[in-house]
């Protein structure tokens, strides 16, 4: 009798183990983004601009534009409006720090959603501190979504600026450890353990930007 | 062996509760800002084969790309096909709350391993199906905007957890007078001794498994209710109205390229997978209730009642997580 359970149990086990596995992204978005500087050299904010893929793209400019142009950005402008407003639910997707505190970001401002030619959008915003900060200390951020529905990254090509920045500041980008060798450990003491990880890989795939400034 | 009942009852217990608490809708906290219609939000936290997640993502990224090739290129159809159907396979090998309340009806209920098969792939296509018929109405027809069809879904979202209450009440009223009927019944022992060898005349009656008379009830005649196909079929709308995202991104993607019927035929197939995979769940229900029922009906009425209790437990947990999200759907205010 013992015997016969054991399959099923185990089997069981599996199934859960697997349904408390992982997320899977649904959106992509390219980040690219600039620290910008207020005049009296402190960081103010985070400007970003997040490029999205195609799919969500499509779903995002569906029912708008006539004979078949991309949307303008009135016509994006609710969709903009809805996006922004549950950002803060979720801390902009923008985490930052310095001195190893986390700092706060205020309501983004300077809110646009665009689509180019190919009806790829753009969700633009400028993101400002709720104090700037001095950038004598290291300053970093990374962008990611901890439920990891949306998968973000830095564009390729410039993906992080500085604008308006005193001379000698210096920008790092710092990518992640590379996720399977590690993660494949975890797996086997999670199962003996808590059938949980606890991992969180949006943060994981981050990359973090860094600033310093002399 | 009332300890092994016990033992099997707790882990069904725990499983279910592990399904529910898993499901990403309940770990949701509001609405992402990037929701898409269908209403499927990742789950925090968990995570484990980066392998796994790096199929899911390379399927993910080969339907988007089939798709685009579509276009141009016929063949690539069977690109789309191929990746839809892996994609619906290992996408639904993730969490969700149709498969939790699927689990949970089979553990409940279902006793069939055919019928829980039938009902899986049900599901899964009622899912395919709900897709479909969203962005076909919504944005074929209608021409709504990305945010009309997020309302849309949201509706059917609301319809389908308020599926996933009515049928848990409805699983929690019929289990709770099988349990309480347990409670009822005089102890199998007892009834054994009181049916037992009464004399008879007849000196070739033999009390073997083959005498053709009732010795005992047997428990499995005991059960609250039997087998309906309306709730069977009130199982399988809770499970599967509420569409996927995944889905409606790739009907909404085809549609911009002109392709509609090819989004449709692998949103068909992804259900395919999926129904794979959801099968595989429904059958380890079946298999793990059936291995509890054949401990209860050796055992005694502590065991039967154990069994009765881990049915109710279960029927609990679907009326508990579709109130749970009914009023998660409620304080984001209404979708």
């Amino acid at each position: 009798m013992r015997l016969r359970l054991v399959p099923a149990l185990l089997a069981f086990a599996l199934v859960l183990q697997s349904s408390v596995a992982r997320a899977h992204p649904h959106v992509w978005v390219a980040v690219r983004s600039e620290v910008v500087f207020a005049p009296d050299g402190k960081i103010a904010g985070v400007r970003h601009a997040w490029e999205f893929d195609e799919m969500y793209s499509a779903f995002a400019v569906q029912g708008l534009g006539k004979d078949g142009k991309p949307p303008t950005r009135e016509e994006l402008a609710p969709l903009a409006k809805t996006n922004v407003e549950s950002l803060a639910e979720f801390e902009f997707f923008t985490y930052a720090k310095q001195n190893n505190a986390k700092l706060k970001f205020k309501e983004p401002t300077e809110v646009a959603l665009e689509a180019d030619e190919k009806k790829i959008v753009t969700l633009r915003f400028f993101l400002p501190l709720e104090t700037p900060v001095s950038a004598q200390k290291p300053f970093s951020f990374q962008v990611y979504d901890p439920t990891y529905f949306v998968s973000f990254g830095f564009e390729k090509v410039e993906p992080v600026k500085l604008a308006k920045a005193p001379a000698g500041c210096s920008l790092s980008l710092v990518e992640p450890k590379p996720l399977v060798a590690a993660d494949s450990q975890k797996l086997s003491e999670a199962f003996f353990q808590n059938m949980s990880p606890g991992a969180d890989f949006g943060v994981k795939l981050a990359t973090r930007a860094i600033v310093a400034c002399p | 062996m009332s300890r092994r009942a016990a033992f099997f009852a707790a882990a069904l217990a725990c499983g279910a509760a592990l399904l529910l608490l898993c499901d990403p809708a309940f770990a949701e906290a509001g609405r992402h800002p990037f929701a898409v219609a269908g209403g499927e939000t990742a789950s925090a936290g968990g995570g484990f084969a980066g392998l796994v997640l790096a199929w899911q993502n390379k399927f993910h990224q080969q339907l988007q790309m089939a798709a685009r090739a579509l276009k141009s290129d016929q063949n690539a159809f069977w690109t789309l096909a191929a990746a839809s159907f892996a994609y619906g396979v290992f996408h639904a090998a993730g969490p969700g709350h149709g498969k939790a309340v699927l689990a949970s009806y089979m553990i409940a209920n279902e006793t069939a391993l055919k019928r829980g098969l039938l009902l899986a792939a049900l599901a899964a296509a009622l899912q395919g199906a709900a897709a479909i018929a969203l962005v076909a109405v919504a944005a074929l027809a209608l021409n709504a905007t990305a945010q009309q069809m997020t309302a849309a879904a949201g509706l059917v979202e609301t319809a389908s957890y308020a599926a996933i209450a009515l049928l848990g009440a409805r699983l929690a009223y019929d289990k709770g007078r099988g349990f309480l009927e347990s409670w009822r019944a005089p102890a199998i022992g007892e009834a054994v001794g009181r049916f037992a060898c009464v004399a008879t005349d007849d000196p070739d009656h033999i009390h073997g498994p083959s005498c053709g008379h009732l010795h005992a009830p047997d428990p499995t005649t005991l059960d609250g209710a039997g087998f309906s196909w309306a709730g069977a079929l009130s199982a399988v709308v809770a499970a599967g109205l509420r569409p996927c995202s995944g889905a409606i991104l790739i009907l909404v993607f085809t549609l911009s390229q002109g392709l509609f019927a090819a989004g449709a035929a692998a949103v068909a197939l992804m259900s395919a997978g999926t129904a794979i995979t959801t099968g595989a769940i429904a059958a380890l229900a079946v298999l793990a209730k059936d291995a509890a029922q054949r401990l209860s009906r050796r055992s005694s009425k502590r065991a039967l009642l154990l069994g009765r209790g881990a049915e109710l437990a279960a029927a609990l947990f679907v009326l508990g997580f579709g109130l749970a999200l009914l009023a998660g759907v409620t304080a984001r205010g209404g979708a």
